[in-house]
């Protein structure tokens, strides 16, 4: 009876690590997914990008195995962001810094953007990893945002991201795209916006 | 295909005007005022016709609310509006400038309300008079582009012209400010 | 701002945008001039179905400082019967959002539009219930091995 009752004591805390969500797992992929995100949380990490990152592969009929690695990679790209970013960087610094290490950023680059510019970081962070899925090289991107992060707006960022992929889209290399942009900026007054 | 950011309260706001709520419509006016208002000085250049042409485009905006088939986009349907009121009201004012001839410039420089009165310079008149002397196309393509910022197929959108046309309108505006300023500057 | 970098003309333009002063009663006058009663009735909201007269414009302005915002996420797709839109802000829940289809001169153009928090969100076009397709016209997510593409939306702080 006793036990019956601790029993009972218990079931908030298992509820509140088994994210019902997770439920759309397979019995396997749900436990190893759950003890991760069950890990993260107790390392005081954002947990919500790992259960969209499960919930994505189960929705497109990715294998367990595949949704486990994802998840998996995901919780130690956010590591290594909040280390490089430090303690108070936010969960969407976090989640924009995972994108820019797991595109090719090196957690020196996050360190150094960390250094010049002021939070949030999102954006930059964000547009160094799209830039990278857009066909920059990760050292021209990370060295382009770098360049831009101490003056740049989020907007400027975001122009300037939208720039080079139009230069890339009318055949320019993507490395020279970046560089050139960069160069440009340096001289062109901001577009400002009112 | 894409993805464009748009105001949530907009449409909340023009939902609740719609329901019966005409106090929210307040809202959208204090929201788009002074950048509609902006456009619609430098469009007319009179401070009295570019408000009444403004305050024209809001009552319009409110009585034919059920034709913005975007609430989220309230912002840019009632710029369209604002855009067909300048017309008209600029062509209004021009005629009746036409016969009560004035200083444009003058008169505006009077408002003890305008904040910069005091520090108005003599450039700002050059532009304020150089912007008057464009035709009206032009001064219209001049400033949905170059001061409001717009994509020349926003601006298609607004006007109604042609993409193509719109670039000469611009770069002709251009070239003609470039020549009055320089004009004022030898006056 | 112009390609031949005119000074002058790029002064011209900073002074014009600059704010306007408007009369301090311009917003009560607005609310006065609405709220008297017009003899001709409107039929409220019949009208909508009758003149359609979108405009697609600007971006930047129509987002005020400090407010929420929301995203029009939109995907021409004219075969198809179903699209829906998902992604990290629906859970990757293919029944919480579907698209709607626009009709007339747009036709097959699906829309959505969807609140979203500043963060990083991850999402997809789910095509009549079994292909995935990613935005065409925002950055590629980068490839987790599911073997579908995703596209990526990064919000800013507003």
């Amino acid at each position: 009876m006793i036990r019956w009752w601790l029993l009972l004591l218990c079931v908030p805390s298992i509820l509140a690590a088994q994210d019902p969500r997770l439920a759309r797992l397979d019995p396997e992929t749900r436990q190893i997914v759950a003890a991760l995100v069950d890990s993260a949380q107790r390392a005081g990490l954002p947990v919500e990008p790992l259960v969209q990152r499960a919930l994505e592969g189960v929705a497109k009929g990715a294998p367990g195995t595949r949704i486990t690695a994802a998840v998996r990679r995901l919780a130690q790209d956010l590591g290594s962001a909040r280390l490089a970013l430090g303690e108070s960087a936010s969960a969407p610094e976090l989640e924009a810094g995972a994108a820019a290490l797991r595109a090719g950023a090196t957690t020196d680059v996050l360190r150094r953007l960390h250094g010049v510019r002021r939070p949030p970081l999102t954006m930059a962070l964000a547009v160094m990893a799209d830039l990278v899925t857009g066909g920059v090289p990760a050292d021209s991107a990370a060295a382009a945002v770098l360049a831009l992060a101490p003056t740049a707006r989020d907007a400027d960022l975001i122009e300037f991201r939208r720039a080079v992929e139009r230069d890339i889209a009318l055949g320019a290399s993507p490395a020279t795209a970046a560089t050139v942009r960069v160069n440009a900026g340096a001289r062109t007054a901001s577009p400002g916006r009112p | 295909m894409g993805i464009e950011e748009v105001e949530t309260s907009d449409a909340d706001l023009v939902r609740r005007v719609r329901a019966g709520e005409t106090a929210a419509y307040g809202g959208l006016v204090s929201r788009y005022r002074d950048r509609l208002g902006r456009y619609a000085r430098h469009m007319i250049g009179n401070r009295e016709d570019a408000e009444e042409a403004l305050q024209d485009a809001f009552v319009r905006g409110y009585r034919s609310l059920a034709r913005c088939d975007d609430p989220a986009r309230f912002g840019a349907w009632l710029y369209g509006i604002l855009v067909n009121r300048c017309r008209t009201t600029g062509a209004r004012a021009a005629r009746r400038r036409r016969l009560f001839v004035h200083d444009e410039a003058a008169l505006n420089g009077k408002h003890a309300s305008r904040p910069d009165a005091a520090e108005r310079t003599e450039f700002e008149d050059a532009v304020e008079r150089a912007l008057a002397r464009l035709s009206a196309e032009h001064r219209e393509a001049f400033l949905l582009k170059h001061v409001e910022d717009l994509e020349y197929e926003q601006i298609a959108h607004l006007t109604g012209a042609g993409v193509s046309a719109l670039k000469m309108r611009v770069k002709r505006a251009r070239e003609q400010l470039q020549m009055l300023l320089r004009e004022a500057e030898h006056v | 701002m112009f390609e031949d970098r005119d000074e002058a003309l790029d002064r011209v333009v900073r002074h014009l945008r600059r704010p306007v002063a408007i009369d301090p009663t311009f917003d009560r006058r607005v609310m006065a001039a609405i709220e008297t009663p017009r003899r001709r009735t409107i039929a409220p909201w019949l009208a909508i179905a009758a003149v359609v007269a979108t405009v697609f414009i600007g971006r930047a302005w129509l987002t005020g400082a400090g407010t929420a915002s929301a995203f029009r996420f939109e995907l021409v797709a004219p075969q198809a019967a179903s699209v829906s839109l998902v992604g990290d802000f629906n859970d990757w829940d293919p029944h919480r959002t579907p698209m709607t289809a626009r009709g007339g001169r747009t036709a097959g153009t699906w829309t959505a539009v969807l609140p979203l928090a500043p963060g990083r969100y991850r999402y997809a076009f789910l095509v009549d219930g079994a292909e995935w397709r990613a935005d065409p016209r925002a950055p590629a997510a980068q490839d987790d091995d599911f073997g579908t593409p995703s596209s990526v939306l990064t919000v800013e702080r507003s």
